[in-house]
């Protein structure tokens, strides 16, 4: 997790948002672990009719103007990252795809 | 009275990749819907919206993104309106 350019927080959660591991700015937080999950429970629901009935998110990304957050999910595990984005690149709220 | 509303949702459609676009307020009620987008789906948009707005109170309403391994769901609230572009990933 140290390895991921620009990270300044992750959160590895369990499927029922149970923090496993967490550090930097995330470090213990619990509060953002809850809402996360309950982001990835109403993302699930979505769309029927655009998305397929089996087609789950495979990556969700926060984008706020100097930060954002990254979740994915991957072997029964839910990683949270807290990447900055760097100044000379931001102008508003960009989504990096 | 949504002649305007109409000509925004026209221009977004207009845009690359774009498959399908929804605007609702802040209460779930789709205002407007066109292409992939689904009417009903209005209510989980605005959802998922408020639930992201939580994680910094204090900043302004993030953007979300949600992705599969075609397509992309993007989400902004701005005041007490919320807009959903779906789009297919280059």
């Amino acid at each position: 997790m140290d390895k991921i350019p620009d990270q300044i927080g992750y959160l590895v959660l369990a499927e029922d948002g149970a923090v496993l591991e967490s550090g930097g700015d995330l470090e213990n937080d619990e509060r953002v672990a809850t809402i996360i999950t309950d982001l990835i429970t109403l993302s699930n629901k979505v769309d029927p009719c655009a998305f397929s009935p089996n087609e789950k998110f495979k990556k969700i990304s926060i984008t706020y103007d100097d930060h954002w957050f990254v979740i994915c999910l991957s072997n029964k595990k839910i990683y949270v990252v807290k990447r900055s984005i760097p100044l000379a690149v931001s102008e508003g709220n960009t989504v990096n795809v | 009275m949504e002649k305007e509303l109409d000509k925004v949702i026209e221009e977004i459609m207009l845009a690359p990749d774009v498959n399908g676009c929804l605007v609702a307020d802040h209460q779930g009620l789709c205002l407007a819907s066109k292409g992939t987008a689904h009417v009903d789906s209005a209510g989980i948009i605005v959802a998922i919206s408020e639930q992201a707005c939580k994680i910094q109170p204090n900043l302004k309403p993030p953007t979300v993104c949600l992705e599969t391994d075609k397509k992309q769901c993007l989400i902004q609230r701005h005041g007490t309106i919320t807009g959903a572009i779906y789009k297919q990933k280059a």
